[in-house]
Order: structure tokens, then C-alpha cells, then sequence
């Protein structure tokens, strides 16, 4: 028994002394590892660009989406070689991270699904609309404020006499941001008794924690409205708003319409920040909910050539409609190409 | 070497090990215990520590204070510690007699055939993670509030502040009743082991004097073992209190003063602290975040030493009897 006992130990120890030998040996031709932590918004493009980087730079990405503000904290505590996030760092998350840049590297909009039964198909809101009902102003889809802007429905639809519950995410996150910014952009309300952030003081409806759990509840609640990134609400099959533009027309998150208001961009802050929501009339085809979304890098770091690399690849080739369409990010406009890579120039070991 | 060869040497030698294996078994499991409380004392003055930039800016008033408003950078904790306090014990009077009806059945009622089989399916309801709970509330249980359970208290007891509202699939209602289901195992098993701790004798001796079944359980095994059971809730209770995740997940996470209704969405302590703490943007924020932790801490404290209380009081009357 003993004996036995004994022989399977020797057995299992010779076993990893050969895979360790293995492994040392192929350990010089191996890949360079660079790994990412944030934006969930992100994350279905990186795991597109992963594979491609893979057969480009021999590079392995790994990459979690925790959430934009576990991003910070992640490269704050430079446990991971950067951070993303769909919001602007904060002065005080600037200061902690000691030395970061942040760089726009990709563009999306932010959908504003709904769950009506029975409801249009193609549901017309304005700013001024969303405002009042995450205000608990507008509470019931009948409300002639939305009836007005949609005369015209389809046979067989109806704006039902049904509550409306506003869904909103729980926590920090970068979505509530863009969001939230758009509503102080369009509401003068809003803006002086909410105010935008990556978490507000929600004055109506309810919260549910992350995209999934969102998009769970609106699926589950009939009246439900909330907003995710574009993608995320096609791939559940959630209907979604088209939304009145500073020109007054009624605008969907398509690629196009992210592409015009991505270019309302005319130049790029010293900080990098960029605020794209409800750009000016000038802009007929600009979707209203848009938002560039950032990598954090730290101004000094081991791994920078690869870092370099890996982020103009991504900001160049990267953007490439076969990466990006099926995601509806948008290709990044010219003048914040050049400001990113001129912020990529900074990054040295 | 002479010397230890003769039966007395050896005798002392014996004795000499003897008392250094005593000496080392006190000094190990002495600082085990010390361990304990070295370990607690580090987390209360980490917590102080985290909270102090909060505790200089808001004061004590914060324990008080009904606004949360990470924008404006004002914050308070009041409708988090209502929340906490009504989600546990809310759950807490569902799940206690539960709990304790479940452990009689299976221990004096229930067919031995019946007894371990349902008892370990109980125990492994112990083991399902919270994020699963949590799931199942947001999947299962919400919209059969939303649909069935909802509509029909608000129909029949609308009148009561309670269920005034329209039902809602997430609120204080799924929370109570997620920490309820989370409770359950826990208290029964404990009170299950404790019932069977009552001797065979003493409660042959009640039939015997012509008590019936339910005369037996409620003036002889109840009173046998009633400081267990309260230690035994309290620990279900420590679990609800301390719950982040599951509760995140169903209670609609609002940083409204709460409703009176528990249709609508509230808010608690833990699961504040779960949803925001990791990614919270400005350091007020983070540092008021561990207040709530803090607060949480003397909470649970506070439930423990009461209990403790109640157990000795309940040890003194039996003994004195």
C-alpha cells in the first residue's frame, strides 16, 4: 500500500520535472504577454483584436472586463499592463495613478432599448423625453409628450396605458457616464439636480448590476426602458429608441450616424477628454449618445515597446470595418488619431 | 545514559516531556485565540483608517444622513442601515419559524426514512454560491413577484403601507425573500443538530407522563435547547446581514430615501459597498463607502452581543430550574 503510495509521488514528481524542462525550453520563443482589465463596453472588440495581434506581433492579450472603474483601480495598482474605460478619469483618479495617460481608441454609441408589448417597433424619443423619465416626470407611455413624437405608428402598435420603469446600472460605470452626460447636455434639470458621473443619485426607477443584469431586467418588465452600449442590446434582441438630434431628426446608433458624431470633434484637449453628446444642429446625422472610450497606459513601463505596438495597431488597423462593424463601434475620425498617437510617443520603459 | 535506563529516570524524563507537551499544546492553541483577536483588532483599524477622511468630513451625522449623492460629493448612511436592518429581519421572521418547523419535522415527526435524505438536500441548499441566489432572484423569483406574489398582496393587502405599490420584479420584497431562502439552511441544520442533542429519556419520560407530541416539543425540547436556537438564528441573521452580492443583485439598488413599500427598490449596507466600492471614481466616495463597512461592523457586533445576552439569560433560567 505504502509502496504503491510512494511510486505514484516519484511518478507525479518526474512528471512535472519533464514539463517543467518542457517549458523552459520553449519559454524563449514564447509570445509576450500583455494583460488589460475595464470597460466591459470594450471588451467584445478586444476579443476580436486579440487573435489578429496574436498572428501580427506574436502577442497574447488577455483581457477582463470588469468594468471601467476595476480598470482604474487595476492600473492604478499596476496590476495589469493597462486599464480601459469609457469615462474620463477623475482628478483624484489621475493623481492616484501616478504618471497615466489616457487615449481614446475607440468610438461607440449607447443604445436606449425598451421592452413596450405591443409597442412601435421604431419608438421616437427626444433628450427632453429620456430626461423626464429618469426623472420620474414622465411615467407612463401614453404621456402625450411621447405621443407627439410619434404620430405616425405602424398598424397594430399602440403607446399602451403601462408604467414606465427607468432601469439603470448599479455602481460606477462608464455607460452611466456617457449617459448621464447626454442628460445634463440636453436637460438644464439634469444638469443642476443630477448631475453627470460615473454613478448618480437615480431619482426614479431601478438598478441592476451590469449590462447583463439590465438588459435581464428589461427583458422581465414589460414598461421597462434603460441603456447599454449598441451591441449588447442588438445581440439580446432589445428594441431600441431613435433619438431626436440637435438638427431634430430621430437618429439610430447605426455606424454611420456614431461616425458623424465622432467627428464633430474639431480638436483634442491636452488631457485627452472628449465630449461628444448632442453635438450641435450642423450635424443632421449625428447619433446624440455617443462616446469615445479610453485606454489608461502608465507613462512609464516595462513592456512599453509592446504596449506601443499593440495600441497603434489597434487605433490603426485595429479600426477596420471587419473588427469593428458587427460591434457598431465607429472608426476613430483623423484629428484624434494623431492626438492618440502623439499620447502614445509618451509611453517609454 | 546509566541514569535514564533505570525506571526512575526514565519516570522523570516522561514527566519532563510530559509537561513541555502540555506547555506547547496551551502555546498553540493559546495563539490560535490570540490570532482571533489580533486579526479582528487589525481589520476594525484598517476599516477606521479606510473610513477616517469620511469621519472627519461628515462626523457621526453621517450614520443619519439620508443623502448619497456621489456627484455633488455628499453622503450619508442612513437609508443603507434601514435598508440592512429591514432586509435581515424581515427575512429573519420569515426564516426563524421556518427554520425551526423544518428541524422538528425532521427530527421528531418526519419517517427515518424521510429524515437524513431531506436533511442533507437542506444542507446542500447551504452550499449554492450567492451569485446563484442571486441569479435565481433575478430570473425566478422577480417576476413571479412581478406576476403572481406581487398582484395578489396588493390586492388583498394593498392597504397596508407595505404593498401599496404596483409590484416590480427587483425591490426590498426579493431581497427579504432572497435572504430568507439563504437563511434556511443554515438555522435548520443548526437546529436540527441541537434537537438531537435532547435526550431520549427525558422526552420519553413527557410522552409517558401523557404529553402529547406537540406538548413534548413545546415544553420540553424547545426550552432544552432554546439558547442553541437563538445562537443558531444568529448566525442566519449574520449571514443576511452581511450579504453583498445576491442582495445587489435583486434589491434595485436605489439611492433614494426608502419607500415604505417593499414593492419598491431599496438599498443596504453590503450591497452598496459591493456595487460601487471597486471602481468608485473620487476618494470621498471610496472613503465614505468604508464608513458603511464600518457601520456594518458595529451592526453585526451588536446583533452578536445581544444574542450572546439573550443566550446566557436563557442558560440561567434552565439551570436555575
Amino acid at each position: 500500500m505504502r509502496k504503491t503510495a510512494l511510486a505514484l509521488v516519484a511518478l507525479l514528481l518526474t512528471a512535472l520535472v519533464a514539463v517543467g524542462a518542457a517549458g523552459a525550453k520553449t519559454g524563449k520563443s514564447q509570445a509576450t504577454v500583455i494583460n488589460g482589465a475595464g470597460s466591459t463596453f470594450v471588451s467584445p472588440l478586444v476579443s476580436l483584436w486579440t487573435p489578429a495581434l496574436g498572428t501580427a506581433f506574436d502577442y497574447t492579450l488577455q483581457y477582463s472586463g470588469v468594468g471601467s472603474g476595476a480598470g482604474i483601480t487595476a492600473i492604478t495598482n499596476r496590476s495589469v499592463d493597462f486599464g480601459a474605460s469609457d469615462a474620463p478619469l477623475t482628478a483624484d483618479q489621475f493623481a492616484a495613478c501616478n504618471g497615466c495617460v489616457q487615449i481614446p481608441w475607440a468610438l461607440a454609441g449607447t443604445a436606449v432599448p425598451y421592452n413596450i408589448p405591443g409597442g412601435p417597433a421604431r419608438l421616437h424619443l427626444t433628450g427632453a423625453i429620456i430626461a423626464k423619465i429618469y426623472l420620474g416626470q414622465i411615467t407612463n407611455w401614453n404621456d402625450p409628450a411621447i405621443k407627439a413624437v410619434n404620430p405616425k405608428l405602424a398598424a397594430g402598435e399602440t403607446l399602451p396605458d403601462l408604467k414606465i420603469t427607468p432601469v439603470y446600472r448599479t455602481g460606477n460605470s462608464g455607460t452611466t457616464y456617457n449617459f448621464t452626460d447626454y442628460l445634463a447636455a440636453v436637460s438644464p434639470q439634469w444638469s443642476s439636480q443630477i448631475g453627470r458621473g460615473q454613478s448618480v443619485n437615480w431619482p426614479a426607477g431601478v438598478g441592476a448590476s451590469g449590462s447583463a443584469g439590465v438588459a435581464g431586467v428589461v427583458k422581465n418588465t414589460p414598461g421597462a426602458i434603460c441603456y447599454v452600449d449598441t451591441a449588447f442590446a442588438l445581440s439580446n434582441g432589445l428594441h431600441f429608441g431613435a433619438i431626436q438630434n440637435a438638427a431634430g431628426n430621430f437618429i439610430f446608433p447605426s455606424i454611420r450616424n456614431v461616425v458623424a458624431a465622432g467627428a464633430t470633434v474639431k480638436s483634442v484637449p491636452a488631457g485627452n477628454e472628449l465630449h461628444i453628446v448632442n453635438p450641435d444642429k450642423t450635424n443632421p446625422l449625428a447619433y446624440p449618445i455617443s462616446t469615445y472610450t479610453y485606454i489608461i497606459l502608465p507613462q512609464k513601463t516595462q513592456n512599453a515597446p509592446a504596449l506601443r505596438k499593440m495600441v497603434f495597431w489597434a487605433l490603426t488597423q485595429g479600426q477596420a470595418g471587419k473588427y469593428t462593424a458587427k460591434l457598431y463601434f465607429a472608426p476613430i475620425p483623423k484629428v484624434v488619431l494623431v492626438a492618440s498617437e502623439k499620447a502614445l510617443q509618451g509611453i517609454s520603459s | 545514559m546509566e541514569a535514564t535506563a533505570t525506571p526512575q529516570g526514565l519516570r522523570r524524563t516522561r514527566h519532563a516531556l510530559d509537561r513541555f507537551g502540555d506547555k506547547a499544546l496551551y502555546v498553540i492553541t493559546g495563539s490560535a485565540a490570540v490570532l482571533t483577536l489580533v486579526i479582528i483588532a487589525l481589520i476594525i483599524w484598517k476599516v477606521v483608517e479606510g473610513a477616517w477622511p469620511a469621519i472627519n468630513k461628515f462626523g457621526i451625522s453621517f450614520v443619519w444622513s439620508a443623502t448619497w449623492n456621489p456627484v455633488m460629493e455628499v453622503f450619508g448612511a442612513r437609508e443603507f442601515v434601514l435598508g440592512t436592518l429591514l432586509t435581515s429581519f424581515g427575512a429573519l421572521l420569515i426564516a426563524a419559524p421556518l427554520s425551526i418547523a423544518i428541524a422538528l419535522f425532521l427530527t421528531e415527526l418526519a419517517p427515518p426514512s424521510v429524515r437524513s435524505p431531506v436533511g442533507s438536500l437542506i444542507e446542500m441548499l447551504a452550499a449554492v454560491p450567492s451569485v446563484v441566489v442571486g441569479l435565481w432572484g433575478i430570473f425566478v423569483l422577480g417576476p413571479f413577484i412581478r406576476a403572481d406574489l406581487g398582484p395578489f398582496l396588493h390586492d388583498y393587502l394593498g392597504w397596508i403601507p407595505l404593498f401599496a405599490t404596483t409590484p416590480q420584479q427587483t425591490g426590498v420584497l426579493a431581497a427579504i425573500l432572497v435572504l430568507a431562502m439563504m437563511m434556511v439552511p443554515i438555522t435548520t441544520s443548526i437546529c436540527r443538530e441541537l434537537f438531537l442533542t435532547v435526550p431520549r429519556d427525558v422526552k420519553d419520560a413527557s410522552i409517558g407522563l401523557g404529553a402529547t407530541r406537540w406538548e413534548t416539543i413545546r415544553g420540553v425540547i424547545v426550552p432544552f435547547v432554546r439558547g442553541g436556537v437563538v445562537a443558531g438564528i444568529t448566525l442566519g441573521l449574520g449571514r443576511a446581514l452581511g450579504e453583498a452580492i445576491a442582495v445587489t443583485q435583486v434589491i434595485g439598488n436605489s439611492l433614494r430615501p426608502l419607500h415604505f413599500s417593499l414593492f419598491e427598490p431599496g438599498n443596504s449596507l453590503a450591497s452598496q459597498l459591493a456595487s460601487s466600492y471597486q471602481s468608485a471614481p473620487t476618494n470621498i466616495e471610496i472613503s465614505s463607502l468604508v464608513y458603511l463597512g464600518l457601520i456594518l461592523l458595529v451592526i453585526t457586533f451588536t446583533t452578536n452581543f445581544v444574542a450572546q445576552r439573550i443566550v446566557h439569560r436563557f442558560e440561567k433560567q434552565t439551570g436555575a430550574r
